[in-house]
């Protein structure tokens, strides 16, 4: 049984691999988790050849801040609802932009799903999604001035005892 | 000493003539006071036996909570009523007075016994009736002077709900009239003889009569008008003190009324007098407050068991079951009179 | 002079049936032409908190944004945790998670229905609801000595045994609840003001659904089977035997009878994994060898888990890790970041309410001012889970 679904996830993985040849920069594969590393322009392209294959939803898109190489890395992490075989497989989709001009495609018109979970990015590490129809304040005050916070130069004040 | 019982005397009897005791102690305003009290208690009593949980217990233990209201009355007496700045303050503060006085007002039409009344007239079923219909038009006046949008709604759907359940009421009302062939409330009761209580003998003008009672008195499942969930308090939102103590007072004191008016056209009224109790007018009131009670107790309990109906859901039972009913009472009165059941 | 037909009703914060949140209503006389969520009221930073913190103390910090469902919440870091340091609980640790998640289940939907059931108007079924949610409570403290929030799943096993006599007790519960279902069947399933009230009322169809990525018992009842207990099984669940509640209709109805339907199947997992539990520690061998011996004894004695010293500094390997469980709300998604120091380089938690957030907009459109309150308690929406 488990050799089965294990079979089932290395087809999957080998159809992701085909079909997105020469957008990518890398696929790799751990368990039932595929990531594939891709350009900021290609983005879209890939995108939607994923969406035609049966991965039909975004579970999270994360921004991680890196200050050393002044990167920013957007991740979505995409699966599908319908298509219970696919629903095993977890695509992780990197991209990489620069922190000082944070611009990248949204990715709404394709996936609907991924509205708030780029908002929520957009506030938190000031990421700029072009094509988004609503990208305001989510879930901070409305007058909060500063850096967006999940940048590593924000740093938490603590009182009393160190955690 | 001989004047003082003298005086004594005169003050009993002018306590005890019709036309003062009807409007002030049954079933005029002291009554009114201790229904509210006792119902309130009552009501909240047996939704908590339904929701297993003890309801009002600490106020006088032994009593299981009994005078919980008096607390409740004392606390809405000595809590600040607020009147926002932005408010009609004229309409806002006599709104609820008058709206509570209004809900009090038909029980002066209302007999205590055959010849113990405050008006004697042959059409005192339509002016109490028709003294009942004053409580919606102060109800949307106070929903507009709050300057409040939730007021607003709650207004309007007293405005709807009113158009749902008048008509139906009149016409069951009516019907009862007909099949006594009178329109005032003692003979209607007087021709209540023996076992024909209006009860039996028009059944379908009864059961309208009582949801239409419910409806009109925000009863659960009817309780449109003052939706928490929705629209907070609906036009009771900004009110607070004794003003407030006052709105929710005037909704059961309306219920009461109908349950009056329910039990003299179904019930036979104050008949059968108990041989014991027949001292004028002590003994029919207690019959009369009892049977009322009862019914009140009936009504009351909906609020354990029925969620709240949607205002065009109400409309359309209103519009499309009640009023067919009624219209098939009338023909049910008439069909009885032909056949001569009721002379 | 301009007419507007429309008012806008602000139905905020202080409201007594809108969570902790904030809807923008716009209203034309009884009909609902738009709604906006205005969410982030609760919101307590849990993501930024979670990189100062070591591993160990995230525990507490990630139940507390769902209170009613603390051990999925719980379940769901330690699996990352555990496939960051590459570690495996054992057996019999593994079924008392899943027990106390299926316990967890329980609770957040009578909490859901008794929620639902005020909004409606329904004050008995408030009472009833909360009323039964303390039957787990109390199934709960005994097992893990807190009410609410247990943290008792930690990275390796669990934190203390089964006490004696928990297996006869839950079987009293589970009776319990049994007997109460049909009495919830028969006050407000049937209720024929229930019905008018909830059929028919915000339909969400299949497509829709899977297109705005949806969640949890809301997918469910629009047609879509998707329970991560099934399609990627953890901790005990690929031994035990269950259903997946399943309805078509989609309406606000079609919810409510797929979580009353969940709850009885995980009263029928709890039944199976009491029985089938098996026998062994319940703490990893990999932890259990650091403790000494002395503690060791009072361990086993005792049935508690004396934690040791490296728990305190856990240092996972370079790494991310992605995990994802079926909250009682819907499907709850990890993402760690480890970059070799005690704290997570990026935390990363997407609640199921957070996710169904986009159904304020979808579903109430064109329906009346008192469907607002019926579709929300139908969706079972916890605002301080979705604003983490």
């Amino acid at each position: 049984m488990g050799s089965r679904s294990e079979d089932k996830i290395e087809d999957i993985t080998k159809k992701i691999s085909q079909s997105l040849q020469g957008l990518s920069i890398e696929i790799s594969t751990k368990e039932e988790i595929v990531t594939v590393n891709v350009k900021p322009e290609n983005l879209v392209e890939v995108a939607k050849k994923l969406k035609d294959m049966g991965f039909d939803h975004v579970k999270s898109v994360t921004a991680i801040d890196f200050p050393e190489q002044k990167e920013l890395e957007v991740i979505y992490h995409v699966s599908s609802l319908g298509d219970l075989d696919l629903a095993k497989v977890i695509v992780t989709l990197k991209t990489r932009v620069t922190s000082d001009d944070p611009r990248i495609p949204s990715l709404v018109e394709i996936w609907p799903s991924s509205k708030y979970p780029e908002r929520e990015e957009h506030e938190m590490l000031g990421l700029v999604f072009e094509g988004h129809p609503e990208l305001e304040r989510l879930l901070l005050p409305e007058d909060y001035e500063g850096p967006p916070p999940l940048r590593k130069e924000f740093k938490v004040r603590t009182e009393g005892i160190q955690g | 000493m001989m004047n003082l019982m003298s005086l004594f005397r005169w003050i009993l009897d002018l306590l005890f003539s019709p036309w003062l005791f009807v409007p002030l102690i049954f079933p005029g305003l002291v009554t009114v006071f201790l229904v509210i009290l006792f119902i309130i208690w009552f009501e909240r009593k047996l939704a908590a036996k339904v929701q297993l949980r003890y309801g009002p217990l600490y106020v006088l233990k032994q009593l299981g909570g009994a005078i919980q209201l008096v607390a409740d009355l004392l606390r809405y007496l000595f809590a600040e009523p607020i009147i926002p700045a932005e408010t009609d303050k004229l309409a806002f503060v006599l709104g609820p007075i008058l709206l509570f006085g209004a809900s009090c007002f038909p029980t002066v039409a209302i007999p205590v016994s055959s010849s113990f009344y405050a008006i004697r007239s042959d059409i005192s079923l339509l002016v109490a009736l028709g003294l009942l219909a004053f409580g919606p038009a102060i109800t949307l006046i106070i929903g507009w002077a709050s300057n409040n949008k939730f007021s607003l709604i709650g207004g309007l759907r007293e405005g709807y709900i009113t158009m749902a359940y008048e008509i139906p009421l009149f016409i069951s009302a009516l019907s009862m009239a007909a099949l006594y062939g009178t329109m005032d409330l003692i003979e209607m009761v007087e021709s209540q003889v023996g076992w024909k209580w209006g009860l039996l003998l028009n059944p379908l003008a009864a059961i309208t009569f009582l949801i239409l009672a419910l409806m009109s008195t925000s009863r659960f499942p009817f309780e449109i008008v003052e939706a928490e969930s929705e629209i907070v308090m609906g036009p009771f939102t900004e009110y607070s003190g004794i003003l407030y103590g006052l709105t929710m007072g005037a909704s059961y004191v309306k219920f009461y009324v109908l349950c009056l008016l329910f039990s003299i056209m179904f019930l036979g009224g104050w008949k059968p007098v108990p041989s014991f109790l027949s001292w004028d007018p002590i003994g029919p009131a207690l019959v009369l407050l009892l049977k009322s009670l009862i019914l009140m107790v009936l009504g009351v309990f909906m609020r354990a068991v029925y969620p709240r109906y949607r205002i065009d859901q109400a409309l359309k039972i209103g519009w499309h079951m009640i009023l067919p009913l009624s219209i098939g009472s009338v023909f049910l009165s008439l069909g009885l009179i032909l056949l001569g059941v009721v002379p | 002079m301009s007419e507007e037909r429309t008012m806008e009703l602000l139905i905020g914060p202080q409201h007594p049936s809108s969570g902790h949140m904030r809807l923008y209503a716009e209203v034309d006389g009884d009909i609902v032409v738009r709604l906006k969520p205005n969410i982030g009221y609760v919101h307590r930073t849990v993501e930024k908190l979670a990189e100062t913190k070591k591993y160990i103390q995230i525990i507490p910090l990630v139940e507390r944004p769902s209170l009613a469902d603390a051990a999925n919440h719980n379940l769901g870091y330690v699996l990352a945790l555990e496939k960051l340091l590459g570690i495996e609980a054992p057996p019999r640790a593994q079924y008392l998670r899943t027990i106390l998640a299926e316990m967890n289940r329980i609770h957040s939907h009578f909490y859901g229905l008794g929620i639902h059931g005020i909004m409606l108007g329904s004050s008995t079924i408030f009472m009833w609801g909360f009323a039964d949610r303390e039957i787990m409570i109390e199934m709960a403290q005994r097992l893990t000595g807190a009410r609410l929030t247990y943290s008792y799943i930690i990275p390796g096993g669990v934190r203390r045994d089964l006490p004696q006599g928990f297996e006869e007790e839950m079987e009293k519960a589970l009776r319990y609840i049994e007997r109460r279902l049909k009495d919830y069947g028969k006050l407000f399933l049937r209720n024929p003001v229930t019905r008018a009230r909830l059929e028919g009322v915000g339909v969400l169809r299949k497509e829709d659904a899977i297109k705005l990525g949806i969640v949890g018992p809301n997918l469910r009842a629009s047609g879509v089977p998707y329970d991560v207990r099934k399609v990627q099984p953890y901790c005990a669940y690929p031994e035990l035997e269950f259903d997946v509640a399943v309805r078509e209709e989609g309406d606000s109805m079609a919810r409510v009878l797929v979580r009353v339907e969940e709850i009885r199947q995980s009263m029928r997992i709890i039944r199976q994994a009491l029985k089938q539990i098996p026998d062994g520690p319940i703490l990893s061998e990999n932890y259990l060898k650091m403790i000494p011996p002395k503690w060791k004894e009072f361990m086993e004695t005792k049935g508690r888990v004396k934690f040791p010293a490296i728990m305190a500094n856990l240092r996972p390997p370079k790494g991310e890790a992605i995990s994802r469980v079926e909250a009682a709300r819907g499907e709850l998604v990890y993402y760690i970041i480890s970059d070799g120091t005690t704290s997570p380089y990026r935390f990363r938690m997407v609640t199921p309410s957070f996710r169904n957030v986009v159904l304020f907009e979808h579903l109430i459109r064109e329906c009346r001012v008192a469907d607002i309150p019926a579709i929300y308690g139908s969706m079972d929406y916890f605002p301080p889970e979705a604003d983490r």
